[in-house]
């Protein structure tokens, strides 16, 4: 390295630990003006609302993977099953019209009866399968009432987000037209704001606690612990 | 049990709605009318004709915990089996709900299974 070089080399550095001196400076006066203000509880809250919204994204994108596998799976198991209703009755009549078309063989005709008493006798015993595929397929859409309830749920979070960020925002803008704006803006917010939860809370998206029951076993035996 | 009975499906979302008033034809029971939050359903009630609710708990304007206390306190109505399918899954609330007087509490996701043992169940209970 040449001597100039150097030289410069060493003036950035003094320039880069003045820039953050400042940097630094300047965080401090934030934070402190922040805490002054008691907007350091409003960020605070508004972080620890995040947790929460993955814990209910993760629900969503879990149940919904379950409801598509669901569908997906009965769909996959009454397939077969029509396809073979289809097949066999082409095939019987496909005999059959070969048979009308030159009834020589008395063998073969009483074979074609024996075959086609033997699918009428199978085809109910099909059917009812594929109609339990249907209703299986039906129960899957479940999903979107638990996750409408969660999202809905996530919207008031989001609001309650949206809510203490604008606090923060408006305690650093100074009077004037913007600042009467984001008051609109939050006034608004507040006015959508859900009622308080208490008894209703919508679907556990997990299954841990002391308080809540994971299935219906357990909601039936609390019943009859309290003699319901 | 009559199968012919009239039953009144409330809940806010209407794919529920729909499973469980395809899931009610699949048993048998076909005489079945929707209602989309408490209030609508007090409403049909009051109009009389009804043998059997099934109800949400989470619902707009009127919840479902609010309207079996109500039905539970209109003297006109008050015998009316009431059955409870929710995803609202604290024991808290499904004390509440015994306590107010519900015949049932099936918590969501449920099966087909679950429906007709609390149907039935219900039915025996109250000698039909």
């Amino acid at each position: 390295m040449s001597g100039e070089a150097r030289q410069a080399a060493a003036q950035d550095g003094a320039h880069s630990d003045d820039l953050v001196m400042r940097i630094g400076q300047l965080t401090r006066m934030l934070r402190e003006s922040m805490r002054e203000l008691g907007l350091d509880k409003e960020v605070e809250k508004a972080a620890e609302a995040i947790p929460d919204a993955r814990a209910r994204l993760n629900y969503v994108a879990s149940m919904t993977e379950q409801a598509a596998d669901r569908a997906l799976n009965a769909v996959d198991r009454a397939q077969p099953l029509q396809n073979e209703i289809e097949a066999r009755a082409e095939s019987l009549d496909q005999q059959w019209q070969t048979w009308f078309e030159n009834p020589m063989e008395l063998n073969q005709a009483r074979q074609l009866v024996n075959d086609t008493r033997g699918y009428l006798a199978a085809v109910p015993e099909m059917t009812r399968e594929t109609s339990k595929e249907l209703l299986e397929i039906m129960m899957a859409q479940d999903f979107q009432d638990l996750t409408g309830q969660v999202i809905k749920k996530m919207m008031e979070v989001i609001l309650q987000v949206e809510n203490q960020l604008l606090q923060v925002l408006l305690e650093s803008v100074p009077d004037g037209e913007e600042r009467d704006a984001m008051k609109r803006r939050m006034a608004n917010a507040d006015s959508r704001k859900g009622e308080g939860a208490g008894l209703v809370n919508g679907p556990q998206i997990t299954a841990e606690g002391e308080d809540i029951v994971s299935n219906q076993d357990q909601v039936d035996s609390l019943l009859d612990e309290l003699g319901f | 049990m009559d199968k012919g009975m009239s039953i009144l499906v409330v809940d806010d979302f209407p794919t529920m709605r729909r499973i469980v008033r395809s899931l009610l034809k699949e048993l048998g029971f076909t005489n079945v009318e929707e209602a989309e939050d408490g209030q609508e359903a007090l409403s049909k009630l009051k109009g009389g004709g009804f043998e059997f609710v099934v109800s949400d708990w989470n619902m707009p304007n009127l919840d479902g915990l609010e309207m079996l206390k109500r039905i539970r306190a209109d003297d006109g109505m008050k015998a009316m089996p009431v059955l409870m399918v929710t995803a609202e899954a604290k024991k808290e609330n499904i004390v509440a709900a015994a306590q107010a007087g519900a015949n049932g509490y099936i918590v969501k996701p449920f099966t087909a299974a679950t429906l007709e043992e609390k149907l039935n169940k219900i039915f025996e209970k109250l000698g039909k």
